[in-house]
């Protein structure tokens, strides 16, 4: 996931804009009804996650096996699974595993990856080359094929599957916030700032970083939905999380497969949540951008 | 050559009837064939809507068009001295022909009739102390007519090449190396002198994995990777690997006026989901389902489908332990184990009532009926209390932690494995991790056999004879023995075993080795369900026998199988 | 001109080296051996055959010449031999490479042939239902699974038209009906998450375009908006479309893992993905060298367009 704008050299532009970015945000939420939208079901997913144990009516790992394939009761609202647990259960302690593959496997790609393009774009020179080359080899990887690889290499499981997507996304990130770098660098006030002796470091946080943050959590916010959807892939192919950890991923492309035609609900269920999930994150993406991007802010 | 005394299977002069009721055999012989009768036992599998037997159609068979599969198996490798696999089987069983063979759904008298039939042998005979076996060819059996064989006659130095082939390297090294010398003293009969006394040694080389396969082209070829070429009724007309296997009549076929299909497409469908709608869409003649409700999904869809039951004689999977180490070398943490897990409810709810409590040798072999529940020994009960106590016993009162590796074979077996690991934590307090492995991790590790911990394992799925299933599979010497036991008591019988020639007291010792097997919980076999066949409504003479379904090791029978359009 | 294509060409030798490197390194870190896999289902093979297939397969030297030896084959075009099936890798890879390329590019047709008007469509009527109805149909395009959408559309054929792409794969150039037949549907599936993000991408950067001075002054000139739109707005707008799209195929390749796999269709993605569950070293080191080949060359090409477009770049 690239996004390029054709450098330009831009005049002297103030970095801070009248008002703060949460300001922004919350102005762009409050008008247009996808972003409402989007938020809304990120805090379902992060609320459902934290308070699993108190929402989820039974023991998400508890077999029944004589109530197995029942469909949607009021006893069971999203009906069993194949070996009769609770399918209502299963799906809500799924938003943690989402979550956690999602959090964990976005924070380590995306900061691992910022700080490679941060060390890039700011002392370039034969560093930036050596790392931008590294980063391009690891680009020419499909994703799903590389992400398979590591796994397959470090024993299938939820964890290992998560640091094979952070691997995957690293070059990409590096490569937003290299861009993000440079262009920051043309700024009046980091000359300045160099010309006066400023550390490095100082310029950095000071300057440079605010600059970076926006894209980063923009593309994190779609990438924790992809993320989702590489570690179900991943259980597709065999190689991803365990039974009998209830992922969203491994009840879709296991027992939801399986028993399709028998008992749909097992697919619709945890098909719906990732479904909700990555639309809320790419929305969510979407409407950041919206909010944050400098050039459409200038429309207010 | 002295007469021999005792009855032996000689096709020309004994009748089938007869043959049964001398050796002993007349009881499976006369087995009902109406579905539901012998299954009266409340542990034993209970009827399923379908039946079980397909007898043949009693109209003439048409010559004529073609049959498509769609496949679950890509064949890894065609040289069958290099593997087991089904995905070979799939299609040799048809190229390729066997000195003797099991009979056909349209000659069989049961689904568990295992009367041996001559394959490339008409006729054979073992010496009084059963070491040495004298087979008589066909005459006039032909090679396919395909360059290097060109069409040549099958000589009896062909059989012995194989032979030796398969004794020197390979999967089927340990069954042939119990072949001493071979001779050929005319151009028709083979002569086989065996290192041990063997009475099955006939029932090993009717193993759909033992086919003849032609000499000129392992010397050419270095192997026989390339190409397969044998006296079968189809060859090979096209193999484009992941896609399709073209398989066409061979009009030179010894079995004249067979087969009847001109050809048999076997498509490479590694999903299976899209094999159910190849069906569906027609574009596919032969599915196999799992589950009773599986079958009952299709037939709603497809009313006009025929559905058979594949009938359950044994167990193919079972908990396999690595009981070579503490803990599991100890006899009573297996048996603790095997108390602590309940199949019943495994058989009740994952099976629908349809699968069997699990056995690991078909249970035809020892007794008439399907054994109940109270026959499988003390330690195949469910009794959690008591297992409790010998687990404490043992020195694990408060149980400890160990792995679990496995390889979705199909869905339900996902579904057994986690019953398994809830039963084990909730009563000895046995915490099981999980490792569901791809294909290719999951062999290599459990046929490698030195991992630790626990493993759904198996037993090789072709084998049909007695031998190959006790001696060739529980022997401590064996090479195919994956579930890492050495029990003297086992190696005592089954060697036994093979050298008892009458059936009643086979019998009594298979029975033996299953008690023994199950009181040393050796490997602990858990329930399972054949699943099911559904054809087009226009095949026929399509039935599967036990342990040969013919669209995967019983290939063989598709010869007889007709279309009716 | 020259001398950006040629700093560019030879930025991207090192590149190739580096990933070749990489994907030799997670091949042989990998447990499990390829030759256990050779075991199909069969017994176990003694220690000492093992030593000897080890030995022929050239299993049994040191890492780096075997890399070396790899690396040679590649540069010479000769990938030797599958361990698994020991047939020449160069064979399976002319029948594999068509079906690929064919699924990809008609998945790539689809793809643009919906979702560039759609993006249009949704950027000049931004904020109105039919924006609205693009964005929710594209982030519902981006939210499903590959392996959901192909099982429900091959399953639903059946039961409802009882009708799926044949089976047995034929070329296009042997049989282009049945072809056409073939790839329709998996190439749907495939496009459909591509177009997805492509409409959304359109819309943004139209959105941006529209916003410049240029476009401002063509609007009080008087000019229609169709003129502005496709004349001079969607060139423009299209620099980063294009980055999407070269990005994207790396994205399509990997997904014609799935649709391949649930299609029945023998293609690269298909090869690959077994391979590496085989541990085919041989395989899996040659498909994606050739996967990072083709996608060097394509950022290669989508940097040259970009140079085109836009002359600024080409000064840099």
């Amino acid at each position: 996931m690239a996004i390029a704008t054709a450098p330009t050299h831009r005049f002297d532009e103030p970095v801070l804009l009248p008002i703060s970015r949460g300001q922004a945000l919350w102005t762009v939420i409050k008008r247009k009804p996808l972003g409402m939208v989007s938020a809304a079901l990120i805090l379902l997913v992060v609320l459902t996650a934290i308070f699993a144990n108190v929402l989820a009516p039974y023991d998400p790992l508890s077999a029944q096996p004589e109530i197995r394939l029942a469909p949607p009761s009021w006893a069971h609202p999203f009906g069993t699974d194949d070996i009769g647990r609770d399918v209502l259960s299963r799906v809500i302690y799924g938003s943690r595993i989402s979550l956690w593959v999602g959090l964990l496997a976005v924070g380590i790609g995306t900061c691992v990856g910022m700080v490679v393009g941060l060390v890039s774009g700011y002392w370039e020179g034969r560093l930036d080359l050596v790392l931008q080359r590294l980063m391009d080899a690891m680009m020419t990887i499909p994703g799903l094929i590389l992400a398979l690889a590591i796994v397959s290499v470090l024993t299938p499981s939820t964890t290992n599957a998560m640091l094979a997507i952070a691997l995957v996304i690293i070059p990409g990130n590096s490569r937003v916030v290299r861009g993000a770098v440079l262009s920051a660098k043309q700024n009046r006030f980091v000359e300045a700032a160099q010309a006066i002796g400023c550390k490095d470091f100082r310029i950095i946080a000071t300057h440079i970083l605010p600059n970076v943050t926006a894209p980063i959590l923009i593309l994190a916010s779609i990438w924790l939905g992809n993320a989702i959807l590489i570690e179900a892939s991943l259980s597709f192919l065999g190689v991803g999380t365990q039974p009998p950890t209830p992922s969203w991923g491994l009840m879709l492309s296991s027992t939801g497969r399986a028993f399709m035609e028998q008992a749909p609900w097992l697919a619709i269920f945890p098909g719906l949540a990732i479904s909700l999930a990555v639309f809320g994150f790419n929305l969510f993406g979407d409407t950041l951008r919206d909010a944050w991007d400098p050039n459409l802010r200038r429309q207010g | 050559m002295p007469t021999d005394p005792r009855p032996v299977p000689r096709r020309s002069h004994v009748s089938r009837r007869d043959f049964l009721k001398r050796t002993g055999w007349g009881a499976v012989g006369t087995i009902p064939l109406i579905a539901g009768v012998s299954r009266r036992r409340a542990s034993a599998q209970p009827a399923s809507p379908y039946p079980d037997w397909m007898p043949p159609s009693p109209k003439p068979p048409k010559r004529g068009k073609l049959i498509t599969r769609a496949s679950a198996w890509d064949p890894p490798v065609l040289d069958p001295r290099l593997t087991n696999s089904v995905g070979l089987s799939q299609f040799a069983s048809l190229t390729s022909n066997r000195l003797v063979r099991y009979p056909f759904s349209d000659e069989a008298a049961s689904t568990t009739d295992l009367t041996l039939k001559g394959d490339l042998a008409e006729s054979w005979q073992g010496s009084p102390d059963f070491r040495v076996w004298t087979f008589k060819l066909r005459k006039g059996v032909k090679w396919q007519n395909v360059a290097p064989l060109n069409g040549r006659e099958l000589v009896a130095a062909d059989i012995k090449y194989c032979y030796e082939q398969y004794a020197k390297e390979g999967v089927q090294a340990f069954t042939f190396q119990e072949i001493e010398g071979m001779e050929t003293p005319d151009k028709y009969t083979v002569r086989i002198h065996l290192k041990t006394p063997n009475t099955m040694f006939p029932q090993n080389l009717a193993e759909p994995v033992s086919i003849i396969f032609a000499r000129e082209v392992l010397e050419e070829d270095g192997d026989l990777k390339k190409r397969m070429i044998g006296t079968g009724p189809y060859t090979i007309k096209e193999h484009t690997r992941k896609v399709r296997l073209v398989l066409a009549r061979n009009p030179d076929y010894f079995d004249q006026g067979r087969p009847y299909v001109d050809e048999y497409h076997i498509l490479s469908t590694p999903d299976a989901a899209t094999r159910l709608a190849a069906f569906r869409s027609g574009q596919s003649d032969i599915l196999f389902v799992a589950s009773v409700g599986d079958a009952a999904i299709v037939k709603k869809t497809t009313p006009a489908a025929v559905i058979q039951e594949y009938k359950t004689v044994q167990t193919v999977f079972g908990l396999a332990l690595a009981q070579d180490k503490p803990p599991y070398s100890d006899v009573r943490v297996r048996r603790a184990i095997s108390m602590a897990i309940d199949r019943q409810k495994q058989v009740d709810t994952l099976y629908g009532g349809h699968g069997i409590l699990g056995w690991g040798i078909p249970y035809f072999y020892f007794q008439d009926k399907m054994p109940t529940a109270a026959q499988l020994g003390p330690y195949w009960q469910y009794k959690p209390a008591e297992a409790k106590k010998l687990l404490a016993e043992a020195g694990h009162p408060n149980g400890f932690e160990t792995t679990l590796f496995y390889y979705e074979y199909f869905p339900e077996m996902s579904s057994q494995v986690q019953l398994v690991q809830q039963d084990l934590k909730r009563n000895l307090n046995i915490e099981i991790k999980i490792s569901k492995l791809d294909y290719t991790t999951f062999y290599g590790r459990y046929a490698d056999g030195k991992w630790d911990g626990m493993a759904w394992g198996f037993k090789t799925g072709y084998a049909t004879g007695l031998d190959e299933q006790t001696y060739q599979y529980m022997h401590s010497k064996s090479t195919k023995n994956y579930w890492r036991f050495s029990d003297p008591v086992i190696d005592e019988l089954v060697t036994k075993l093979r050298q008892t020639p009458d059936r009643a007291e086979q019998r009594v010792l298979t029975k033996k080795v299953l008690d023994r097997e199950h009181d040393q919980v050796t490997r602990m076999w858990m329930p399972y369900d054949a699943g099911f066949l559904v054809w087009q409504p226009y095949l026929r003479n399509t039935g599967s026998l036990a342990l040969r379904r013919n669209d995967g090791y019983g290939a063989s029978t598709l010869a007889r199988l007709w279309i009716d359009k | 001109m020259y001398k950006y294509i040629a700093r560019r060409v030879a930025l991207s030798l090192p590149v190739l080296v580096l990933s070749s490197l990489i994907v030799f390194g997670l091949m042989r870190v990998m447990p499990g051996d390829a030759l256990t896999a050779l075991m199909g289902e069969s017994g176990n093979v003694s220690p000492k055959e093992l030593q000897k297939l080890r030995k022929d397969l050239g299993l049994d030297l040191p890492y780096y010449k075997q890399y070396l030896i790899w690396a040679w084959q590649m540069v010479s075009l000769n990938p030797g031999d599958s361990i698994f099936t020991n047939e020449p890798i160069a064979v399976a890879l002319k029948k594999s490479i068509p079906v690929t390329l064919e699924l990809a590019v008609l998945a790539l047709i689809l793809g643009l042939v919906i979702a560039i008007p759609i993006g249009v469509l949704s950027a000049t009527r931004q904020d109105t239902s039919s924006d609205y109805a693009g964005r929710v149909a594209a982030i519902t395009g981006l939210s499903m699974p590959d392996f959901w959408l192909g099982t429900l559309v091959i399953t639903f054929a059946a039961i409802w038209f009882r009708w799926i792409p044949p089976l047995g794969y034929a070329s296009l150039w042997d049989n282009p009906w049945t072809n056409l037949q073939q790839f329709l549907l998996p190439a749907a599936v495939l496009g459909f998450r591509l177009s997805a993000a492509t409409m959304r991408m359109t819309r943004s950067t139209l959105l941006e375009v529209l916003r410049e001075d240029y476009v401002r002054t063509a609007w009080a000139k008087g000019l229609g908006e169709r003129i502005i739109i496709y004349k001079h707005a969607l060139k423009n707008a299209m620099i980063p479309v294009i980055t999407l799209v070269g990005g994207q195929f790396g994205t399509l390749l990997a997904g014609t893992v799935i649709v391949e796999t649930i299609f029945a269709l023998p293609g690269m993605g298909r090869l690959t993905v077994e391979a590496i569950l085989f541990r085919d070293y041989p395989i899996v080191q040659t498909n994606v060298m050739l996967v990072a080949v083709t996608l060097v060359t394509l950022n290669l090409l989508v940097d040259l367009t970009y140079a085109w477009l836009d002359p600024r770049i080409r000064y840099q």
